[in-house]
């Protein structure tokens, strides 16, 4: 719990926040000019420091260096005292508790640079063993180029420490590593220090003021990725100028477990999948997880027509699924292939990050991506009952995919109707000849599927049928309303493919099976939000953008989550709920 | 207060941690040496109260120091050179010093003036050398100036000296006091002492006419290259001013094997002091009332202290005839890219981000 540090917005794990002294910084950032050192306690006994609200107080402390065995530390580790104003403790990775401080201060973590599992294992299980609402600073490791994954990380706070060093080194630091001096022609650079200058005229103190500009850039940058919700496109490029940290982001991504309760189920920006590590996005994952796992196919007593994606999303905008859908004309269910995501059935196009993704199109996928999409594809049929299937797509690349799926669970028979482009009128046609004498489904039974498709999706397995008896669905595709009863239960969010409930279709959630995301709120009335010490209590699987229901001794009301769960009840700062509608209890 | 005592190990849970994994790795080690021979013996020459003097050093394999086997100090792998069952016999012991006399006599053109005799341990405590073996040096060396016997100070007693200040020799005892500070003494390098001890040695062997030579650590681990810098400055000054405390020698740390600061060498989380220090240090306490020697061992190498690679062997050489005649005007002419460098470390390093450079 903490009065001088608050998470004003995060993307993944990396948090945009505020250090809350006087003047405040906004962070990520480097605090080399407002952090007080009260000293190491391995060369002498020292009184705890006056804090200041200028200032970040590191208090006495014993680092750590790495490889110190943690007999040895926990036989030396202090206590740390309890200290009004704004303190920081250091800990190491093995040792990281919550002592009641603002910030902390991961020791040992210089011995690690280079070392990929433990560097990306040292800041994962000190963010775990520390409240989620206090401030992460690791010190001395900071450069342009080890930042950024740094920061994905969940790292708070650096220090210029060593991009200095580095200067004095004669290391020239960019955000794709370091050179010697000696080994650069020109300067690519136009900093103050560098503009105009021939690099054997840089003095090493001009070389860190250069490294240090740099870092100060690469910092405002890694902010603003993170108010744009873009933080992982970049970093996916970027490490891949360093193979130790292209290891790292991998390392990382297989921490599903600090992940996903991390990363938001809905967010603003575009993703962008331009590498392989895009394939285990916890956004792409977690899609695939649900249109196999929760999403109930329903209309699986027609054919089922593959599709490629399309560059325009939603993917029934496009010209080419309007030539595709006029060829089907409500004959058949459409389940559009692609990656990273696999596939994505036509009442889940709206879902995030269905409509809200771009990739590199070349028509070539990588064994990658093959087997991942063909493994989706797989488990997605293995769960519906097509009575056959026509892939309608480009011989290459998707026909081998769907073959390898169809082959792997023992699929229905399957019809190919493309033999150069699916646009084609050969193609088109014989698309339309394998629909032949099949009979239309009705509009009412597309819209009941898509409301109860994207309910699954949304709230769990089965919700689709659990939320709605007989809906009556109302509105012009995307827009559409659910009333049931002449109730309105829920409005379809267009934007992300969510199911907005109001206050009724909260209650009717209640009343079913499906684990309803409550957070538990003290006797007030919210509105607009709910505050984050208001929390008495928050169902640990919620994440930013789930529907939750807000629930206390005098009100009662529906919102959209903006923490997770865990950050909710931790949190001592910041909002935790944005409450769409909500009555008084008595 | 103070318990000065090997077997007085119970001070608490960092000397128990510090003794459990300095076991540990100490269990590591399997060789052995061959207890008819000493550990090594070498010629070399020495700054001594009266002026520079051939010297032979010994370091004879007596089975071992004491604390080491309770785990002993983080820095110190020369346990590791003792006989593994730790009895090595007075006839053991007077083959070792036939050995020494023999390389001597093979080696120099005449006998050295100074005889050094270390042991892995404490020459002075009579489960390493018993009472025939110390009158046997006493009286095979008892033709020279001056001998120099290693002891912790728990073993400086007026009759253990006696039989060399017989013999007619200047004696002096070398002490690894490492620190004058207590608290670094016992956190850092893991040593049951205390300086008052060490003061009361001292106040022993002035009393039956022999001098101290104070042997301190530089850098141990855990402590910053300011911290260790500011804990050498201050530590050569506490034991110039200790009556009987004639000497001083400052050791940077090496890294040796089987250590804990081996361990953390090994993960990145030590680095030996810079060379820069040694100078600094050295400079910074010319005027201290003893004379101030240091000698680098390993220096250059990863392991040992050092600096940026290409100045390495300058300074060493610097170090080593500031060592002869204490005129720190050598120092004036040492320049070198990395010293930038090194003035940052010393500024910018904390006990939270070292080591900061390799
Ligand atoms: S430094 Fe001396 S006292 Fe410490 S373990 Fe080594 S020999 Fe024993
Ligand atoms: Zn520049
Ligand atoms: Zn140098």
């Amino acid at each position: 719990m903490t009065d001088w540090f608050e998470v004003l917005g995060r993307d993944g794990p990396g948090r945009l926040g505020e250090l809350r002294i006087e003047p405040s910084l906004n962070t990520p950032a480097a605090v080399d000019d407002v952090v007080h050192d009260g000293g190491s306690l391995w060369s002498a006994d020292r009184e705890v420091p006056a804090t200041a609200a200028d200032r970040l107080t590191i208090l006495p402390h014993r680092g750590m260096p790495t490889g110190t065995r943690a007999v040895v530390q926990e036989a030396f580790t202090p206590e740390s005292p309890a200290v009004q104003g704004p303190t920081a403790v250091v800990v190491s990775p093995e040792m990281a508790a919550n002592v009641g401080a603002d910030a902390y201060v991961l020791s040992g973590l210089n011995g690690l640079m280079g070392d990929a599992r433990r560097f990306i294992g040292a800041i994962t299980s000190t963010r775990m063993a520390i409240p989620s609402d206090t401030a992460l600073y690791a010190p001395g490791v900071a450069t342009p180029a080890t930042l950024p994954l740094m920061v994905y990380a969940g790292i708070d706070l650096v220090d210029r420490v060593a991009a200095e060093v580095a200067g004095m080194e004669g290391r020239y630091l960019l955000s794709d590593g370091a050179s010697p001096i000696d080994q650069l022609t020109e300067l690519p650079c136009a900093c103050e220090v560098c503009v105009g200058q021939d690099p054997n005229e840089l003095d090493r103190a001009s070389i860190a003021s250069h490294n240090v500009a740099t870092l100060e850039a690469a910092i405002a940058h890694l902010r603003d990725r993170i108010r744009a919700g873009r933080l992982r496109e970049y970093l996916e490029g970027q490490v891949r100028h360093i193979p130790w940290l292209t290891a790292g982001l991998r390392i990382l991504d297989a921490e599903w477990g600090y992940l996903e309760p991390r990363t938001p189920v809905v967010r603003q920006g575009r993703l962008d999948f331009t590498t392989d590590d895009a394939l285990r996005r916890v956004e792409v994952l977690r899609f695939a997880e649900r249109v196999t796992q929760r999403f109930i196919p329903r209309l699986d007593d027609r054919p089922l027509v593959l599709l490629p994606c399309s560059r325009t999303k939603p993917y029934s905008d496009s010209p080419s699924h309007r030539d595709f859908r006029e060829a089907i004309d409500y004959r058949a269910h459409i389940v559009s292939l692609t990656s990273p995501l696999g596939v994505v059935p036509d009442e889940l196009e709206l879902v995030y990050p269905a409509q809200h993704y771009e990739v590199a199109v070349t028509g070539r996928w990588s064994a990658n991506e093959r087997t991942q999409i063909a493994d989706i594809l797989a488990s997605y049929l293995d769960r519906a009952e097509y009575p056959r299937i026509i892939a309608h797509v480009p011989a290459e690349g998707y026909r081998a995919v769907i073959e390898q799926a169809v082959e792997e669970i023992d699929g229905p028979p399957m019809t190919f109707t493309v033999d150069g482009h699916p646009r084609d009128e050969a193609a088109l046609s014989a698309l339309r000849e394998a629909l032949e004498g099949t009979m239309r489904y009705p509009l009412e039974r597309r819209l009941d599927a898509i409301i109860r498709g994207i309910a699954d999706v949304q709230f769990g397995e089965g919700a689709g049928d659990a939320l709605f008896e007989t809906p009556s669905i109302s509105g012009r595709y995307p827009r559409l309303r659910v009333d049931e009863d002449g109730e309105q239960l829920a409005t379809l969010v267009q934007q992300y493919g969510q199911l907005a409930l109001t206050l009724a279709g909260a209650e009717r959630w209640l009343t079913t099976a499906i684990p309803v995301r409550r957070v538990s709120i003290e006797a007030f009335v919210p509105h607009g939000s709910v505050l984050a010490p208001g929390v008495v209590e928050a169902s640990d699987d919620i994440r930013v953008g789930d529907e939750v229901i807000v629930d206390g001794p005098t009100a009662f009301g529906v919102g959209r989550a903006t923490m997770s769960g865990q950050e909710m009840v931790e949190s001592s700062r910041g909002i935790a709920v944005d409450v769409r509608h909500v009555r008084e209890r008595r | 207060m103070s318990q000065p005592s090997p077997e007085v190990y119970e001070r608490g849970r960092g000397m128990d941690a510090h003794n459990l994994v300095m076991r540990e790795l100490r269990g590591k080690r399997d060789d052995t040496y061959d207890p008819s021979e000493p550990t090594r013996v070498w010629l070399d020459e020495d700054h001594t109260p009266d002026g520079i003097q051939q010297s032979l050093t010994i370091i004879l394999n007596t089975g071992g120091c004491r604390w080491a086997r309770a785990g002993g100090c983080t820095m110190c792998g020369y346990v590791a050179e003792s006989v593994e069952d730790g009895s090595v016999t007075t006839e053991q012991l007077a083959a070792q010093v036939e050995y020494c006399v023999e390389h001597e006599r093979s080696q120099a053109d005449s006998p050295a003036e100074l005889i050094k005799i270390y042991t892995s341990g404490s020459f002075l405590d009579e489960r390493e050398v018993g009472p025939e073996t110390r009158e046997l040096i006493a009286e095979t060396f008892s033709d020279r100036t001056r001998i120099v016997v290693e002891s912790l100070p728990d073993f400086v007693l007026a009759d253990r000296l006696e039989p060399f200040l017989d013999a007619g020799l200047a004696v002096d005892v070398a002490i690894g006091l490492e620190t004058a500070s207590d608290r670094i003494r016992h956190d850092c390098v893991n040593k049951y002492f205390d300086f008052i001890d060490f003061e009361a040695a001292c106040s022993t062997a002035a009393d039956v006419g022999a001098g101290v030579k104070a042997y301190l650590l530089l850098k141990p681990p855990f402590l910053t290259e300011e911290e260790a810098i500011q804990d050498m400055i201050e530590s050569i000054h506490r034991c110039a001013d200790v009556p009987g405390c004639h000497t001083v020698s400052m050791n940077p740390c090496n890294v040796q094997r089987y250590t804990m600061v081996d361990e953390l060498f090994y993960r990145g989380g030590y680095r030996p002091p810079w060379l820069w220090s040694v100078v600094e240090i050295l400079e910074m306490t010319a005027n201290a009332d003893a004379i101030v020697v240091s000698d680098p061992v390993g220096h250059g190498s990863d392991r040992g202290p050092h600096n940026c690679g290409e100045c390495d062997n300058r300074v060493y050489e610097a170090i080593k005839a500031f060592n002869l005649d204490q005129e720190p005007a050598i120092f004036d002419r040492l320049e070198c890219d990395c010293l930038d460098t090194w003035t940052m470390v010393r500024h910018k390093e904390t006990g939270y981000n070292q080591p900061l450079v390799d």
